[in-house]
């Protein structure tokens, strides 16, 4: 039995006599393949579909239901003074708060299915280098959220026109701030997606990182805005969602922008992008997968 | 050509693979077996840089993995069923892995067919059988024609024909000049697949070199003889050079010496032979005399006998 477990012969020098095959299949590995498979990955799973489509209904319908809310409130004098400075847009992008919610769930899943289902491992043997899966899921992610949010606040536009006219709301496309609104939520959309898949990358876990980021998006500020200590309240003012009110909103009405100028609010709505973000890249490059 | 050198990796306090260093050569398949638990996965994910080793160092073809300007073209590697979003068709998997490689729609198509996938391509992966899942992650494997194949438990799940299949492929890799390295837990799988082996067990290589040659090494045959002068030729067996071993009066066990070599020495020597036998052990016997010290899972050999066994024989 001694033979058997002798020390194995060591490993010798000669890579340079090793005749290589002649592949014969083009290949080409490069950011713009990776970036063209997050793509595929996406659209050829059912669940993307499902949420998209749920983020357009959410945000249109959301809208319609507050529009006709305001306005039914309009009929009392309260009511007209409280909304008097109510900006079109706002009564559109009115659904971002619930668009939020399914963006978010979207951008954990794109990673978060992965390492459930052991794609990452497929993924990484193909890009070992990782970082660049990464950036093409978050530009890939970006992308769709932006359509995704243009196709819904264009939907939400159409559903609310006839309460907009009514009241003489109707958002002019030469107006600075319907711009700033509309393009605010938008990107605010794009924000929570990334957090989201800055967590899930961190986390790995879908369960956890559903959790994790539908609790700092929307629960949070829900919660401590009950506890009225004014530390308490001068944190709150930067989570996402009461940050994001400084850019996405005009109006007292709609949560009125609170301490932040709406840049000041952006940047902080940037950073809950960026920070998740920069911690799941160095994770990703040090754990094993 | 995969060179791993002094390669290590440790989860915790737990070292699943312990400073092991190999070569794998282009051109032949080489097997790599070992128990469960015994660091053979661990091993092939170092390779392709999904594990980082906590030291030593593992290229493939001169490089580390992730240093490859084209990876997928340099090793394939099936390395667990079903590494596969179960929501995504066959198809469109392997759309996903081309994708990040700019290979063809063709390509991809030439894949399926040769991994006999065709009829299932376009169905979701989550409804696939074991079988049809190693199939997919071959196909995966194969997809950039690359120079090295890591092959984890490739035939786990397959009908026979498609383990016949499997060995007919990696044998045909292998003589195009490939590197095939493939494991498995079971001894006869790779008697009859591979060329080399490389046996591991908890994390240390016990032995290497052709499978003729590991096999032999193990086998440790014995020759039963039978003969009314077994004292005589007992001295003269042990002085040309084998282990003599008396169970009963007038029968010797031999080992180190073939069966040819003892009826000729006792023909030569005119000593009469009433049964000569050779007794091989079998080749999973063997195997498992080869790793019992390094088996990581063991159930109780102690467990009384069920009473049925009598009843059965």
């Amino acid at each position: 039995m001694t033979a058997m477990t002798s020390t194995p012969r060591p490993a010798t020098q000669v890579a340079q006599s090793v005749p290589r095959v002649r592949p014969l299949v083009p290949a080409r590995l490069d950011f713009a393949g990776v970036l063209g498979a997050e793509g595929r990955k996406l659209f050829s799973l059912r669940s993307t579909w499902w949420t998209l489509g749920l983020t357009v209904a959410l945000l249109a319908l959301m809208a319609v239901g507050q529009a006709a809310a305001i306005a039914d409130s309009l009929g009392s004098p309260e009511g007209a003074a409280a909304f008097a400075d109510v900006h079109g847009a706002e009564l559109v992008t009115g659904g971002y708060q619930f668009g939020m919610l399914t963006i978010a769930v979207l951008g954990a899943l794109l990673i978060t299915n992965e390492y459930s289902s052991g794609m990452i491992r497929s993924t990484f043997a193909a890009v070992p280098t990782r970082l660049p899966v990464l950036a093409a899921k978050a530009i890939a992610l970006a992308g769709v959220t932006v359509v995704t949010s243009v196709i819904g606040f264009a939907a939400s536009y159409a559903a609310t026109l006839p309460i907009l006219r009514e009241h003489d709301q109707v958002p002019s496309l030469t107006d600075g701030t319907t711009w700033q609104i509309v393009g605010g939520a938008t990107a605010f959309l794009v924000a929570a997606a990334l957090f989201a898949l800055g967590v899930g990358t961190l986390l790995r876990s879908t369960a956890a990182s559903v959790t994790v980021a539908l609790t700092v998006l929307l629960l949070l500020p829900g919660i401590l805005q009950f506890i009225t200590l004014d530390w308490v309240q001068n944190l709150v003012e930067y989570l996402p969602l009461p940050a994001a009110t400084a850019f996405v909103t005009v109006s007292d009405a709609f949560g009125g922008s609170g301490g932040f100028t709406p840049w000041q609010g952006a940047a902080v709505v940037a950073a809950w992008a960026l920070f998740p973000m920069i911690a799941a890249a160095v994770a990703l490059r040090r754990r094993d997968a | 050509m995969i060179e791993a050198h002094e390669l290590t990796k440790r989860y915790g306090d737990k070292t699943a693979v312990h400073g092991i260093s190999f070569t794998v050569r282009p051109g032949t398949v080489t097997g790599f077996l070992g128990p469960n638990g015994a660091g053979k996965s661990t091993t092939m994910r170092m390779i392709v840089g999904l594990d980082a080793p906590t030291s030593g160092r593992v290229t493939v073809n001169g490089k580390r993995y992730a240093e490859h300007r084209t990876p997928l073209r340099e090793v394939g590697a099936l390395l667990e069923a079903k590494a596969v979003h179960p929501g995504r068709s066959a198809r469109a998997h392997l759309a996903v892995m081309a994708a990040t490689h700019h290979i063809s729609p063709k390509r991809v198509d030439d894949v399926i067919e040769l991994t006999g996938l065709a009829t299932v391509a376009n169905k979701r992966v989550g409804g696939f059988s074991l079988g049809m899942g190693q199939r997919l992650g071959i196909a995966s494997a194969l997809l950039a024609d690359p120079q090295t194949l890591i092959l984890d438990e490739p035939v786990n799940g397959l009908d026979p024909e498609g383990v016949q299949w499997v060995r007919t492929l990696v044998r045909q890799l292998a003589a195009q000049g490939r590197t095939v390295f493939l494991s498995s837990h079971l001894m006869s799988e790779m008697a009859q697949t591979a060329d080399q082996l490389l046996v591991i067990g908890k994390g240390r290589i016990i032995t290497s070199g052709p499978v003729q040659e590991v096999i032999d090494g193990v086998l440790d045959s014995t020759v039963r003889v039978r003969s009314p002068q077994a004292t005589d030729l007992a001295a003269l067996l042990r002085a040309a050079g084998g282990t003599i071993t008396s169970p009963e009066p007038g029968a010797l066990e031999v080992r180190g010496l073939s069966g040819e070599l003892i009826g000729d020495t006792a023909v030569a020597h005119r000593i009469a032979v009433h049964e000569l036998a050779t007794q091989q052990a079998s080749l999973e016997a063997a195997y498992m005399a080869l790793t019992q010290d390094a088996v990581e899972y063991r159930s109780d050999t102690t467990a009384p006998e069920p009473i049925l066994t009598g009843a059965t024989r």
